[in-house]
């Protein structure tokens, strides 16, 4: 199926968008109701190592420790809702070590509840292993047939019970590890806004398929491969390998690229570690799973708690699984995350959504330049200038991380948001850089496509041209 | 939106990055740095100035005046010293360290022509990033910062299998294994790795990193060492150059690591 692209925002105003409710709600599994009026916990898990060796070990973990563990902490604690996420490791791409987890799950939230009435969902994100030197697309004929192994993982997936499919696809990776370690804002917007669209084109236009024919949720994306790698090498205020300022503008930049999967026809909800969601919800209306505060066991950010703001779904990103005071890994971190959610859809009912959002969204307004365009109105005017461009996806892309960089400068200007001076600089040659490039595709590849040919592993068969 | 003009955020935040900037700038620190002779200050300014596309016409000329070695060791190398100066106090970042070594890189290439059996290198490492990891930044970044410390690196690749490395390691004798891992579960592969190097009777050190890993990990297999970030690798390897074994290594890691 064709992309059908976006070119108006599905929200009139930033104002109207709030966590817990999207335009278009999305229903699913044992009566989760994903953007209808309230935030989901959704947690997320990895198995101890070890646990990988053989498939009735690994069913073990994953059903009889992680998840049982995870529903009967929900059930203690009263949390109406639960999403299960299951991030497949890479031995799941063998089909014996998948398929039991699967149903395993399936099985156990379908006991608890009808047990209990908890409401109960499994997210499968299939892992993408394809690697650009082995060719990205089926019959590529790579050593070891990953793209093949990608559409084989979401087939078992959706055949045996997973609620909703998503991905964490690689496309663009081998330019934009290039463009972070070497600060090249062009070689990102190439590798991630213009090939990586074209690749999530192609992948879930067949996900997309795949699911429709199982009747299963088409979930989302997320360019943690791109936006989130140039994130956690900016890192914290005791890091600095990579500008925060250059990681807020590819954080824009992926936003165009990740509302692809939705052009194809995925309804969302979207994948936790998307910090473009905020700006994705914005155009498509569609429900956002986000992370922040309670990913603390994966990982620090900047934006803890400002990426609550307009949520649908509350991640933990991932916790290994292993004993901790107060019980399993899992059952902490679902407390911690189950808590915070019921914060939430307390104001919600109590109709003080929007004054909670807001306090959310200003405790780090400034702790960054890259929580701060994704403070909901930044990312309103950020949706609104790909919307603007929606029907090209190279247009888009640079329009996002030029709002982006414009909206970073005009803070700084103002004295509302410090930057460093390096920071400062950085932005400044963003800016001169994206305004110099041509406003047509096809000048704007063939540059590319001259600059970059020595990056290792760039290939524009991969992408089909 | 809530108003929050004029709300007091400094019992919200604090921006330590703002307030630790470094003053000094790349010239004021290179001042101090820089060789004296005037042809190798040159060469070594192509390098601070990350001037990769002139700094083969100026390694050319500096070849007519001065020895091949001498071009590298006093210009090449002594720039690259300085940017690793800079990027210590916070006025670099990675990506002119990147761009600094391929300007290096290139000069080196063309003075080594010049040197009967080519430079000598100070040891060989072999690099790979875990059998089912498709996740290997990391290791690229340590490839360039050991390469610009003098050493050859053998890349591997990502997602390389357990017995490939070992042939490898076999084969080639390096002085030190690199494994990085992203995922927990990848990461298992690096004990196994080095079980079959000890049940051959090689005891090479293997220095395991990457987001996955940590210290109590790394050192819990026969072999193993850890890094936690790019920039400690070379240090490191130094050490291992110099005659420490993997035990030693581990009992030097706070003092060799130091602030990096």
């Amino acid at each position: 199926m064709a992309a059908k692209r976006f070119t108006k925002q599905a929200y009139a105003s930033a104002d109207e968008m709030v966590f817990g409710s999207s335009k278009s709600p999305v229903s699913y599994g044992f009566g989760i109701k994903a953007g209808a009026g309230r935030v989901i916990p959704e947690l997320n898990y990895g198995p101890r190592p070890g646990s990988e060796k053989d498939p009735a070990r690994l069913k073990k973990e994953y059903v009889d420790y992680i998840s049982k563990d995870a529903i009967l902490r929900a059930v203690t604690l009263g949390f109406p809702d639960l999403q299960l996420e299951t991030e497949w490791v890479s031995q799941m791409g063998q089909t014996k070590m998948a398929q039991p987890v699967v149903e395993g799950q399936k099985a156990i939230c379908e006991k608890y509840h009808e047990e209990y009435g908890i409401n109960l969902a499994v997210r499968h994100t299939v892992p993408d292993q394809r690697e650009a030197e082995e060719g990205i697309r089926v019959g590529m004929n790579g050593k070891h047939a990953y793209p093949e192994a990608l559409f084989n993982a979401a087939e078992v997936a959706c055949e045996n019970g997973a609620d909703v499919l998503s991905c964490e696809t690689m496309g663009g990776k081998e330019l934009s590890d290039y463009a972070t370690t070497n600060g090249d804002i062009v070689a990102f917007l190439f590798g991630v806004g213009y090939l990586g669209s074209m690749d999530m084109e192609y992948v879930w236009s067949e996900f997309c398929n795949i699911c429709k024919k199982n009747k299963v949720i088409a979930g989302g994306d997320t360019n943690c491969a791109g936006a989130n790698t140039s994130m956690f090498m900016a890192g914290g205020f005791l890091d600095n390998d990579v500008q925060r300022t250059y990681s807020a503008v590819t954080r824009a930049i992926s936003a165009a690229r990740t509302m692809v999967a939705n052009e194809c026809g995925a309804t969302g909800p979207d994948k936790d570690c998307g910090y473009e969601g905020p700006i994705i919800k914005s155009i498509t209306g569609m429900p956002a799973a986000q992370e922040g505060k309670n990913c603390q066991c994966a990982h620090a950010d900047l934006q803890g708690n400002l990426m609550a703001q307009v949520c649908d779904l509350w991640s933990n990103e991932s916790v290994e699984y292993h004993p901790e005071f107060g019980g399993s890994s899992v059952q902490c971190w679902l407390g911690a995350l189950g808590y915070e959610v019921s914060l939430m859809n307390t104001a919600a009912a109590c109709g003080k959504d929007k004054e909670l959002r807001d306090l959310y969204m200003i405790s780090d307004r400034f702790r960054g330049p890259e929580g701060h365009i994704l403070a909901y109105d930044n990312a309103y005017e950020i949706g609104k200038a790909i919307a603007a461009e929606g029907n090209n996806i190279y247009l888009r892309a640079k329009a996002a991380g030029l709002t982006a960089a414009k909206i970073i400068k005009r803070s700084n200007d103002a004295k509302e948001l410090q930057l460093t001076a390096k920071q400062a600089d950085v932005l400044a040659d963003m800016i001169k850089q994206l305004e110099a490039l041509p406003s047509e595709e096809d000048k704007f590849v063939e540059y590319c496509v001259k600059q970059y040919k020595d990056v290792p592993n760039f290939c524009m068969k991969n992408y089909g041209l | 939106m809530i108003d929050y003009k004029g709300a007091n955020f400094d019992i919200v935040l604090k921006r330590y990055d703002v307030a630790a900037q470094n003053q000094e700038t790349p010239e004021s620190v290179a001042k101090k740095m820089l060789p004296a002779d005037p042809i190798f200050k040159k060469v070594a300014e192509e390098v601070l100035y990350m001037r990769f596309k002139t700094v083969g016409p100026v390694v050319a000329e500096a070849l007519k005046e001065r020895k091949p070695l001498d071009v590298i060791n006093n210009g090449l190398v002594s720039g690259m010293e300085v940017v690793a100066k800079l990027y210590a106090d916070h006025i670099y970042y990675l990506p002119e360290i990147m761009m600094a070594a391929k300007t290096m890189e290139i000069g080196i290439a063309l003075a080594e022509k010049q040197i009967p059996g080519g430079r000598e290198t100070k040891g060989l490492v072999v690099m790979h990033a875990a059998e089912g990891d498709p996740h290997d930044i990391g290791k690229n970044i340590a490839a360039v910062m050991l390469r610009s410390s003098g050493y050859t690196v053998t890349d591997m690749g990502k997602d390389v299998a357990v017995d490939d490395v070992v042939d490898e390691v076999v084969k080639s004798k390096p002085f030190l294994v690199t494994g990085t891992a992203l995922m927990t579960t990848t990461m298992t592969a690096f004990p196994r790795v080095a079980k079959k190097l000890v049940e051959k009777g090689i005891n090479v050190p293997l220095m395991a990193a990457g987001g996955a890993v940590n210290r109590d990990f790394a050192e819990s297999f026969d072999l193993g060492i850890y890094s936690e970030k790019a920039p400690q690798t070379p240090p490191i390897a130094d050490r291992i150059v110099k005659g420490a074994d993997w035990k030693q290594v581990r009992e030097d890691w706070d003092d060799i690591v130091g602030g990096i």
